[in-house]
């Protein structure tokens, strides 16, 4: 999430930055192109106005006749868009009938005109950009011409959509640009995290390429001594267990045979020392399972060896051979699964163990192979598990607090976890559940096990 | 009385298992390196020899390779090694069955009672002489021959051609063949695996590409004409 919101950031960067400059300079060159445009354009109708103004001043004489004032600007050069207009003695003269022209011109103008001041104004006349220029002539008439500006307002018009239309796709650009740059500095980061997910995933020999990207040199260099680091520590933790598991071994054997010798002469010998040797020979039995978990434990990480496993004769066996009755095996899990032989049956074997140290024995054992997810349910029927302990029961180390445990059946603590170790090395999970009608269920379900 | 040679470096466990194995009423002899296990079972052969892998001068994978040279005599390893390249090699160097330390004795002397058993087989069956093309098995005689020249082949390779060769192109699965041959209810598949390698060897043409001793994947073994 966090990546993507720093992609977001940058492409949202570029796109306002290159908005800002791009629509900057729209609007400054916009200001310019109108500023001189509008200037070009008022110079020219002020010099076309004081050329009529010119020609209708040496037209006019002392006593005019109205009609040759008409006929004066009729006779003048003024194209479609101007349109010239006498004021002589308070009378309006037109060269065109209509009278709406007047009304363009400001009454402030005609003051300063009357006056005897040129002056040129911009007015908007019916709602169109139009430039007033007003001449004084001799004996207080005034030219006045009227110019539309509505061919101005249209280039302006254009001018204004190009622009923006310009800033627009330099925005778009500036998102493309970011998009590309962000995609590209990410790039080695996208390896870190990759990298980081393969570990994660166990890849542990994955290591980043530190000449890829020199740039980050320093981040590949100690992200992978980080997880040199890492892998060797906890290599040195599976290596330590192994070797201790193994150096317990030798002397274990030692013990066992020893101990066999003992159990054989037990009747022979007084009540203490076979109360005694009992105890060690019980003891030498629970020793060797713990340095057998150990080393089971150490080996967690190896993936499961799947072939083809009749796991119900399987459960069938492991009941037999802890007494436990193998009619308590049920479900419709018939046929070949595809799962560890070993594993799986450590897994029913120390399920089984764990109910009858803390279950007063297993009541049900359901195997089912639904979808290719094999379940195994072991039900017992004893004070159940606390919620508390359904949190850490597949923990190591952990042991029952049950008044019904029987301390010389319990184990290390280490036979749930290695439930849970077995069931990961297949994919799968182990839960833990309350039975209707008292009691735990212990679920281990296996994915990927249809043959 | 059954006669076992332990061959273990270590004089404490080589002590105790003489003592356990002689309660159990075998007559046990103990040898601290290869090299003294090998001149004991040239001068008065045991019926079994366990043997340690980790030994000083000559190891145990060697020992094994010079005692299977020698005869047929049951081997078995104890070893507190448990890799899986380990068990491979002492199985495909000779040795018939793998246990790792600590090993019970009820487990040991188990062990040391099938091994028994397949010896004693081959001496009691009655059955003639069956034929897998070029291939007989007279269980009665306890020979295999192949082009009609004797195959020389231990009492565990015998016995398990024979369980395979009674039925003919049936499939057995590793775990029948290791609860008949071995007596394992439940046991490591690699025994069965190493052993049938060991005898495409001796009897197949090309043992990468078996015609008689066939892998049905998933499922077993089975011997074919």
């Amino acid at each position: 999430m966090r990546r993507a919101g720093l992609r977001v950031r940058v492409i949202a960067g570029f796109a306002a930055g290159a908005l800002a400059l791009s629509a900057t300079m729209a609007l400054v060159s916009f200001q310019v192109v109108r500023r001189s445009l509008l200037d070009e354009r008022e110079r020219t109708a002020v010099r076309a106005a004081y050329y009529d103004a010119e020609v209708v001043r040496s037209g006019l004489g002392s006593a005019v006749q109205p009609d040759t004032v008409i006929g004066l600007l009729r006779a003048l050069d003024t194209g479609e868009n101007r349109r010239a207009v006498l004021q002589r003695d308070g009378e309006w003269y037109s060269r065109q009938a209509d009278t709406g022209v007047t009304d363009a011109i400001p009454a402030a103008l005609q003051r300063r005109a009357a006056e005897g001041v040129p002056a040129v104004q911009r007015v908007l006349a019916d709602g169109r950009a139009t430039l007033v220029v007003a001449v004084p002539l001799p004996d207080g008439d005034v030219l006045y011409e009227v110019d539309s500006m509505q061919e101005l307002e249209h280039t302006l018009g254009v001018l204004t959509g190009v622009l923006t239309a310009v800033a627009v796709s330099t925005a778009a650009l500036g998102a493309l640009l970011g998009w590309y740059a962000s995609r590209y500095v990410l790039r080695p980061l996208t390896r870190v995290a990759d990298a980081a997910q393969e570990i994660a995933g166990g890849a542990s020999k994955y290591r980043l390429d530190p000449a890829a990207e020199p740039d980050l040199a320093r981040l590949t260099t100690s992200f992978n001594h980080m997880v040199d680091e890492l892998s060797a520590r906890v290599e040195r933790d599976r290596r330590f267990a192994a070797d201790v598991s193994h150096e317990l071994r030798s002397p274990l054997q030692t013990l066992a045979a020893a101990a066999s010798v003992l159990e054989r002469r037990r009747d022979r010998l007084d009540d203490r020392t076979a109360t005694a040797a009992g105890l060690v020979t019980d003891e030498i039995a629970r020793f060797q399972k713990l340095v057998d978990d150990l080393l089971e434990l150490s080996r967690g990480d190896r993936p499961a060896a799947r072939a083809a496993v009749d796991v119900p004769a399987l459960a069938r066996q492991v009941c037999r051979d802890r007494q436990v009755p193998e009619g308590i095996v049920g479900g419709d899990g018939a046929g070949p699964w595809l799962v560890d032989r070993r594993r799986v049956s450590q897994l029913l074997g120390n399920l089984l163990d764990n109910a009858q140290a803390y279950g007063g024995g297993a009541v049900a054992v359901r195997l089912a192979l639904v979808d290719g997810v094999g379940r195994i349910e072991v039900d017992d029927e004893g004070p159940g598990v606390s919620p508390d302990d359904k949190q850490v029961i597949f923990g190591r180390f952990v042991r029952g607090r049950s008044a019904g445990a029987r301390a010389d059946s319990a184990g290390a603590g280490l036979g749930l976890a290695l439930v849970a170790q077995h069931a990961a090395a297949h994919g799968g999970t182990a839960t833990v559940l309350d039975r209707p009608g008292g009691g735990a269920r212990f679920l281990v379900e296996l994915p990927g096990c249809a043959p | 009385m059954s006669a076992v040679l332990v061959i273990e470096d270590d004089d404490r466990i080589r002590l105790s298992l003489l003592l356990a194995l002689e309660d159990e009423g075998y007559a046990a002899t103990g040898a601290p390196t290869a090299e003294e296990g090998l001149a004991a079972q040239r001068s008065r052969p045991a019926d079994t020899v366990l043997v340690d892998l980790m030994l000083p001068g000559i190891d145990g994978f060697e020992c094994i390779r010079q005692l299977r040279r020698a005869d047929d005599v049951p081997i078995v390893v104890i070893s507190a090694r448990d890799d899986t390249q380990d068990i491979v090699e002492a199985l495909e160097a000779g040795a018939d069955d793998y246990l790792v330390k600590p090993v019970a004795v009820k487990e040991l002397t188990a062990r040391l009672r099938a091994l028994r058993r397949r010896a004693r087989v081959v001496a009691d069956d009655e059955v003639p002489v069956l034929r897998f093309g070029a291939l007989e098995i007279s269980p009665e005689a306890g020979e295999v021959r192949l082009h009609g020249r004797p195959v020389p082949v231990t009492r565990t390779e015998f016995q398990l051609l024979c369980e395979l060769a009674e039925h003919p192109g049936r499939v057995l699965s590793r775990q029948q063949l290791l609860q008949r041959v071995w007596g394992y209810d439940t046991g490591d598949e690699r025994l069965v695996d190493v052993h049938v390698g060991r005898l495409r060897q001796k009897i197949e043409a090309d043992s990468g590409a078996p015609r008689h001793l066939v892998t049905v994947r998933g499922l077993g073994y089975k011997l074919q004409r």
